[in-house]
């Protein structure tokens, strides 16, 4: 018996030395939308990340070959969590900078009360509100995903082209929604669009059969939906067909989700348009693409480049600064601002070499050069994309 | 507008979200009254119903009202094993205590509805269902068996409660533990058979939500607010109090639109929670104060 007992605390022991990573790792934090309303986007772009650090560790390791650990936070897609997880990435998991959070509350959340004032850099690869550029925040929030003042702009410009000119808004009343709702309505209606109708409404509720009567009042046969595909969009989707509220129904990128097509059938998603972000073609996309179909992701999925990109330069911004967090920030505005040795995605070897021998780098991303503005952001390419089979398919591009 | 568009937009929705609201409170109110605490992870385990009704579904290829039994059974069974496990150990403890533990087990049941069948939105059957149009009042299938089974499910509590032997011993102890323990009620006995009640109505009100709208993992956790609030305004302790209340909370949601941003459509169960706890503290049908 105490032979087993010595043997069992051994083992145990064995395993918590295991556990522990060890001292010369490089911890950066991957927060994301594991749970809540976009969990379904979110395993694509944690994996894209991951696979970004994968390509880390196998081409030689960050610093001085140590590893890159990336350490998953759920930010749920709301600012409590996101706090939460940002809270424990920065203060118990001491990371040198974070990918993420996903969502637009949770950046704003987790910028304000945690990284800004630690000090930590942040890239989130989908945190789309135009209110991230206004962060005071030190030079230190970035994002690899452009500005939904971009979007929402592009989208009522796209819709009026089209001879959509009479619409009705929906939005979920929290910062991602808000920003897209207001942006559009702004450019829809400077250039001569009708707004019908414009609502807020709160999620994961059960029924919105009146609020779409009250947007649906103002007239209007196209119904503007701002809000996730997996959550309480999907439902006022479902409802607006069945009730036949409306006729046409465009989504922002948060509803460029598999959720509708899966619950809803395509049969019933012929009027159902959806904008979202997508790369420009260049190398850099298809070497990605190429290396995350290995691994199994789908390269398609939304917001994978974006994470993939986030993960990546946030790597080379920390070999840049050898290592030093209050170096991040500023390292991450060297290696992507369009001067030096363009480095593609996955040419990590390279840009290691480059780095150590002081020469100047320049990533081009999968999803974009990602020169930073001095707020941090990027400009954005869009498309607008129908269903097609179970999957969607693009339009037309829009600008 | 028209009456029609107010019947149909309005109304209905209405109508419908209240009878599940009403099947949830009335076992908040069962507990409230028998037990003497607010039972936190009520929605929760109305969400369990909701996907072991899903996994019936997928598994046993059934309809979803051939599920809806076996989710109320193996609904009940999880819930008199939670009270073995967690409450009835903090029985003779101040109430509050097993308030705190029941939000507990509410996070520790959504925690486990999420590892099984993970995050995403599911639904019993693909693709929509366009309602019929009986004199321009457009119904489905699906709402009117809600509604009825409310109605059916709550008159067989109702004359349970009234004429059993056993349904006489739940409301004497509802009336006074003490005295009907005196009196040869056994305790523990009543305290099961109300959980069997309570699992078995938590799962029809999950059901019902996932026919009439989608499955999710914090669908219970929503409701539970409006269930609260249709349990208290309805009085405490009163099944037909709860039904009445549960319909109120849920025209009142849909009605509100009417008058107010949508965006505040959220907060009128809440609303009248506050009000009725200022105004009429014992509820329409005079409940108990607790």
């Amino acid at each position: 018996m105490n032979k087993f007992r010595t043997a069992l605390a051994a083992t145990l022991l064995g395993a918590t030395a295991m556990a522990a990573p060890a001292q010369a790792d490089v911890k950066i934090g991957l927060l994301g939308g594991v749970s809540g309303p976009i969990a379904a986007m979110a395993p694509a772009m944690i994996d894209s990340a991951r696979l970004a650090v994968q390509q880390v560790n196998d081409n030689g390791g960050i610093l001085d070959g140590e590893k890159l650990v990336a350490v998953i936070g759920d930010s749920a897609c709301n600012p409590q969590n996101g706090t939460d997880a940002a809270t424990k990435a920065v203060n118990i998991e001491n990371v040198v900078g974070i990918v993420g959070p996903h969502c637009s509350g949770s950046v704003l959340a987790a910028a304000n009360s945690v990284t800004i004032p630690a000090g930590v850099t942040i890239i989130s690869p989908s945190g789309t509100s135009p209110e991230i550029s206004g962060l005071n925040d030190n030079d230190t929030v970035f994002r690899t995903v452009p500005s939904d003042d971009f979007q929402g702009r592009a989208l009522a410009r796209t819709l009026l082209l089209r001879d959509t000119a009479k619409v009705a808004v929906a939005y979920l009343n929290n910062d991602y929604g808000k920003g897209l709702a207001e942006s559009f309505r702004d450019e829809f209606e400077g250039n001569g669009g009708e707004i019908a109708g414009f609502a807020a409404h709160e999620g994961e509720k059960a029924s919105y059969r009146s609020n779409l009567a009250e947007l649906a009042s103002g007239g209007a046969d196209t119904l503007v939906i701002f809000d996730y595909g997996d959550g309480s969009g999907l439902t006022m989707l479902r409802q607006a067909l069945e009730n036949g509220f409306f006729t046409n129904f465009v989504g922002g990128d948060g509803m460029k989700s598999d959720a509708p097509i899966k619950e809803l059938g395509a049969e019933n998603l012929t009027t159902f348009l959806s904008s979202a972000p997508v790369g420009e073609k260049s190398d850099s996309l298809e070497m990605f693409g190429k290396a995350f179909a290995e691994i199994g992701g789908d390269p398609a999925a939304i917001f994978a480049t974006t994470s993939y990109d986030a993960a990546f330069m946030l790597a080379l911004a920390i070999e840049k600064a050898g290592g030093d967090k209050a170096k991040v920030s500023a390292s991450l505005r060297e290696i992507s601002n369009g001067e030096g040795e363009p480095i593609r995605a996955g040419e990590w070897a390279k840009a290691k070499e480059l780095i150590a021998a002081g020469t100047a780098i320049d990533y081009k991303g999968a999803a974009g050069d990602h020169n930073f503005d001095d707020k941090g952001d990027v400009p954005g390419t869009y498309a607008l994309f129908k269903v097609s089979g179970d999957n969607f398919e693009v339009v037309t591009e829009i600008q | 507008m028209g009456a029609l568009e107010i019947i149909n937009f309005y109304l209905v929705p209405g109508i419908v979200i209240g009878s599940i609201y009403a099947l949830g409170a009335v076992g908040i109110t069962l507990v409230f009254s028998i037990l003497r605490y607010a039972h936190l992870a009520h929605g929760d385990l109305a969400t369990l119903g909701a996907f072991l009704a899903l996994g019936a579904v997928t598994l046993g290829g059934v309809s979803p009202y051939v599920a809806l039994p076996v989710a109320m059974v193996l609904t009940a069974a999880a819930a008199v094993m939670i009270d073995k496990a967690f409450y009835a150990y903090l029985r003779e403890r101040p109430k509050i205590v097993t308030v705190m533990a029941s939000l507990g087990v509410a996070l520790m049941v959504r925690a486990i509805v999420q590892v099984v069948w993970g995050v995403d939105s599911e639904t019993y059957t693909r693709g929509i269902v366009r309602p019929d149009v009986w004199f321009g009042i457009r119904l489905r299938d699906r709402e009117l068996i809600t509604i009825f089974a409310m109605i059916g499910l709550v008159l067989a509590l109702h004359v349970f409660l009234q004429q059993s032997k056993w349904g006489k011993a739940m409301r004497a102890m509802s009336d006074n533990p003490d005295l009907a323990l005196l009196s040869g009620v056994d305790n523990k006995k009543v305290v099961m058979l109300t959980w069997i009640i309570v699992g078995g109505l938590c799962a029809a009100a999950g059901v019902f939500l996932g026919l009439n709208y989608e499955l999710k993992a914090m669908m219970g956790w929503t409701m539970l607010l409006p269930m609260f609030a249709a349990a208290i305004l309805g009085g405490v302790g009163r099944v037909e109090g709860a039904v009445l209340g549960g319909l109120i909370v849920g025209i009142a949601e849909e009605m509100s639109t009417l008058f107010l941003p949508t965006e505040y459509k959220a907060a009128t169960a809440f609303a009248i929670l506050l009000l009725m706890l200022l105004v009429r503290p014992t509820g329409l049908l005079k409940g108990k104060v607790l």
